[in-house]
């Protein structure tokens, strides 16, 4: 389907296909708010979804499929999920996902997330829990709901902070959290820490490092809302702890991944204007010729603004640096003879967004990079990439 | 200086029925009649329709009926009584939704439903405009 030229026969199948999948769903009121089409269900049982596919056109370079001088339509996202609370105090979920994004996922079906809650106290101001299985986990803004479009602000979130290259490492971990909140009269306060081990099944992941596994590691976020959601601001740190089989040396190497994030949103009735940092503390022991510990930095700035109920445009800048001693790239382009350009990413993107019917998006957006350092290795052999290149990429997607 | 008194009098008498309209049409949270509980603190009704509040003070199960997200009365609702906008509910509830820790609240197509909804379930919540009251419904009054 994604390889050999683009022909209006494969875009017409494509639309039939989304519409007839779609279309048994359509209902006006088919939003993430419980509807009777199941009516067999009572009302602690409830059922969820989402569907994506996306069109992707890169100048250069590949983007989630073979998108170079191209059109690809290997990104897709069908989602389910399950939760039912047993009492109000447990309740237990699942998501299974199936999910293609080019080389950089192909696993088809996977378990996103399967968790049992239990609240140990609740009040009218405050809540203490527990939660444990495969958890979401809880990193910035978006990292929560991160594969389900309409949570999202734009078709791809912003790859500085929510790589997609490892999105099943980054999107949850076995283990388990302990969260509370306190609602005051300054503002909602909210805290996630938990004890997990990391997923490593990311293609691009695998094919770095042979063999990656997680070990014990650990996630905290702080949370801070004020009048419910017109500012908030996050605090998220964790140290994500693995070891690997070298693919050259052969012996084992541990992995250390350690983000530190801020982020902070304002949001107004129409408009609203997003900023989130991270320090990227990333160490290496054993890998390839280099015993690495180095601080990158990644970083976007985002306003999105509703001309109207139905239609919303969006603006940001994203960067990412992988070596805050090595800007430019041109140490790592001496030393590994990798061009200095794939040490960065500096990426301009415009979005505008179309609220079709209740639950139905038609997202588009245009992005201008500088730079190769958020893009697969597997899907861009060495050699192969361009520094400055666009992106174009459009997307239907339905929740319900 | 009769004829004034008069003028006046008709003033105010015409000036009162456009009053109790309007008091018919705000907008209250209510719940089934037969709820212990009468009165909820402001951040306790805020946790009740985010979805975190999940049982009555007597233990008992919390059960949520919303309109659609453009419904004017839920658009009101969110606004005047909630001081949030719809689409911040909206983000609040798929949160939950998709990331297993909570649920949505019950989705009623029209007040008629709203009111049927919240007259047979017990533990039940939403909202209406005042004049809608039932037997079976009562004001759930914010302290």
């Amino acid at each position: 389907m994604y390889a050999g030229k683009f022909n209006l026969n494969n875009l017409t199948k494509l639309i039939i296909c989304n519409v007839v999948v779609i279309t048994p769903f359509i209902s006006s009121n088919a939003i993430a708010a419980e509807k009777n089409w199941l009516p067999e269900l009572p009302d602690t049982v409830q059922i969820h979804g989402f569907l994506s596919q996306a069109l992707i056109h890169t100048s250069d370079n590949n983007f989630f499929g073979t998108t170079d001088d191209n059109i690809s339509d290997d990104f897709r996202e069908l989602g389910i999920n399950g939760s039912w609370r047993i009492i109000p105090d447990l309740q237990i979920a699942m998501q299974v996902v199936w999910r293609d994004a080019g080389k950089t996922d192909e696993q088809g079906l996977r378990i996103d997330y399967g968790l049992a809650d239990y609240r140990l106290y609740s009040s009218e101001d405050s809540l203490l829990g527990i939660k444990a299985g495969r958890v979401p986990t809880p990193l910035g803004l978006y990292n929560d709901t991160r594969d389900v479009a309409s949570t999202r602000p734009s078709i791809f979130l912003p790859q500085s902070i929510y790589f997609d290259i490892n999105r099943n490492s980054a999107l949850s971990a076995d283990g388990g959290y302990f969260y509370g909140e306190q609602n005051t009269d300054w503002g909602d306060f909210s805290f996630h820490i938990g004890t997990i081990v990391p997923r490593t099944e990311d293609p691009d992941l695998k094919n770095q490092f042979k063999k990656l596994d997680g070990d014990t590691s650990w996630v905290s976020r702080l949370n801070y809302e004020w009048r419910g959601g017109e500012v908030r601001l996050a605090i998220t740190y964790a140290e994500f702890n693995g070891h690997f089989l070298d693919p050259i040396k052969l012996n084992e190497g541990q992995f250390q991944f350690k983000p530190l994030i801020f982020s902070a949103q304002y949001n107004a009735e129409r408009w609203s204007l997003t900023g989130e940092y991270e320090f990227r503390g990333l160490r290496l022991n054993n890998f390839d010729v280099l015993d690495s510990d180095i601080t990158g930095e990644g970083y976007y700035l985002q306003g999105i603004y509703k001309f109207t109920s139905y239609v919303e445009g969006m603006v940001r800048y994203d960067q990412l640096i992988w070596d805050k001693d090595d800007k430019h790239g041109d140490k790592f382009s001496a030393n590994t003879g990798a061009p200095a350009y794939s040490r960065f990413a500096k990426d301009w993107t415009v979005g505008l967004r179309f609220k079709l019917i209740p639950g139905l998006l038609l997202s588009t957006e245009y992005h201008r990079i500088n730079g190769t350092g958020t893009i697969s290795r597997l899907e861009n052999p060495p050699g192969a990439t361009k520094q400055h290149w666009d992106l174009y990429a459009i997307m239907l997607s339905y929740d319900f | 200086m009769f004829i004034l008194f008069i003028f006046l009098l008709s003033q105010f008498a015409s000036a009162a029925p456009p009053v109790i309209e309007k008091q018919q049409n705000i907008v209250i949270p209510v719940i089934n009649s037969a709820n212990q509980q009468d009165t909820i603190s402001r951040n306790g009704l805020s946790a009740i329709f985010k979805m975190r509040l999940l049982r009555w003070n007597d233990g008992s199960a919390v059960t949520v009926f919303v309109l659609n997200d453009d419904d004017p009365l839920h658009k009101q609702f969110c606004k005047q009584i909630l001081n949030v906008f719809p689409h911040q509910m909206r983000r609040n509830w798929d949160k939950l939704v998709f990331s297993g820790s909570g649920q949505a609240p019950i989705l009623v197509e029209s007040k008629e439903e709203m009111i049927e909804k919240i007259e047979k379930t017990p533990g039940s919540v939403g909202y209406l405009n005042l004049s809608d009251l039932t037997n079976g419904i009562k004001r759930l009054d914010i302290k």
